[in-house]
């Protein structure tokens, strides 16, 4: 259904399809932009930004090769590194040419990867699963793990080695 | 054919954006010639895809959608992309091409390290602080890289080397630890790899690390 509307923009430069993505992605991005560590105004200037990159890139959202949520989070994943290279003064990263996989790869089915992932988020225990959101989350995953978790620092890798080994034994080579 | 990849461990600190910009750069250049590791990186996107939609929204300024609206038709802010960047010729072996994920990086000349063993250092405007470099090793000769405190990412990019840990062919990615006293040792085929060290470039260290292999 997002997959839907981004197709929708990326045809038509449809704003009313455009208005329930800003609704439904800005206010997780910028959820996402302040637990990485971005202050209230950055957030929000950035979260702006990767809303306007959703306009812009939408062309490139290709929805046999990842779901909404999926690209929205790439971007908004290298809009806060980029920030981070901007208020120390450094240039952008060039973005990587567009990618051309072999076909069989472009389409391995979204809808099915996402259901196994969403599988794998629960299978998981309470603590494995906030191990795997603070990794992707935190600006300084191991010692928010560590406090997260009230675990002795030196410890927290062998947790996020556990945690991931469950994942990739869920997930294995799904699509 | 590929024997060594990344860790699962990495794999999600790539696809979590959580990785140094030197370190993501060896994982990409991995990528770009391992469909598993590419793979494995899409369902590790999709789980941060995942993670997004639940996360508790956080709320926007009042004005937010009606001020991006108004920017929608704006060209977009000249991107601050670093100028051209100078890239030596390094003479690469015939049909032997540096990784587009390179494109943007200065890559210096050669520079000698010892009998056999040069390297190059690679600069990422982006990241100037991270330690990249382009190693060459002749056959048979063996480089004693000992990274102090940190993490050491090494693709193979022609010909193989071996350690403790194994043989490491083109298209393999090797991960050391710092803990690691690892003596790789190029094979007949001489060894060309792309490497990432954790910590500032440390030049002592590559002063001390050749040896000829007896
Ligand atoms: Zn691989």
């Amino acid at each position: 259904m997002l997959a839907e509307l981004l197709s929708r923009v990326a045809a038509t430069r449809d704003r009313q399809a455009y208005a329930v993505l800003f609704k439904h992605f800005a206010p997780r991005v910028k959820a996402y932009l302040r637990r990485a560590g971005m202050e209230a105004t950055a957030a929000e200037e950035v979260a702006q930004e990767v809303m306007l990159s959703l306009w812009r890139k939408a062309e490139s959202f290709d929805a046999s090769r990842a779901g909404a949520s999926t690209w929205v989070f790439a971007i908004a994943r290298n809009a806060r590194i980029d920030h981070a290279r901007r208020v120390r003064g450094l240039p952008s990263e060039p973005e990587p040419e567009a990618e051309s996989y072999p076909s069989a790869e472009a389409l391995t089915l979204t809808a099915e990867r996402a259901s196994l992932v969403r599988g794998a988020l629960s299978a998981l225990g309470p603590d494995q699963r906030q191990i795997v959101q603070l990794f992707f989350f935190s600006d300084k995953p191991h010692s928010a793990i560590a406090s997260a978790l009230d675990l002795p620092l030196g410890t927290v890798k062998s947790r996020i080695r556990l945690a991931t080994a469950k994942l990739r034994a869920i997930l294995g080579d799904a699509p | 054919m590929i024997r060594h990849h990344p860790s699962a461990e990495t794999l999600l600190a790539h696809a979590a954006g959580q990785l140094p910009a030197g370190h993501a750069l060896v994982v990409a250049a991995h990528a770009q010639g391992c469909p598993h590791c590419r793979a494995e990186l899409a369902r590790l996107e999709a789980l941060g895809g995942e993670l997004l939609d639940s996360l508790t929204p956080e709320g926007m300024a009042l004005d937010a959608f009606t001020a991006t609206l108004a920017r929608l038709d704006e060209p977009p802010h000249p991107r601050r992309v670093p100028a051209k960047p100078r890239q030596a010729n390094l003479r690469l072996p015939h049909g032997i091409s540096l990784p587009s994920v390179l494109a943007g990086a200065e890559i210096s000349r050669w520079l000698w390290v010892g009998p056999g063993v040069r390297y190059s250092r690679v600069r990422l405007p982006w990241a100037p602080n991270d330690n990249v470099m382009l190693l060459s090793v002749a056959a048979n000769r063996r480089v004693i890289a000992h990274s102090h405190g940190g993490s050491e990412f090494t693709q193979v990019l022609q010909g193989s080397f071996s350690d403790e840990t194994g043989h490491y062919g083109a298209g393999d990615m090797a991960e050391e630890d710092n803990d690691t006293n690892h003596q790789p040792r190029a094979n007949d085929d001489g060894c060309l790899c792309l490497a990432a060290l954790e910590g500032g470039l440390r030049l002592p260290w590559l002063t001390r690390l050749t040896r000829r292999f007896a």
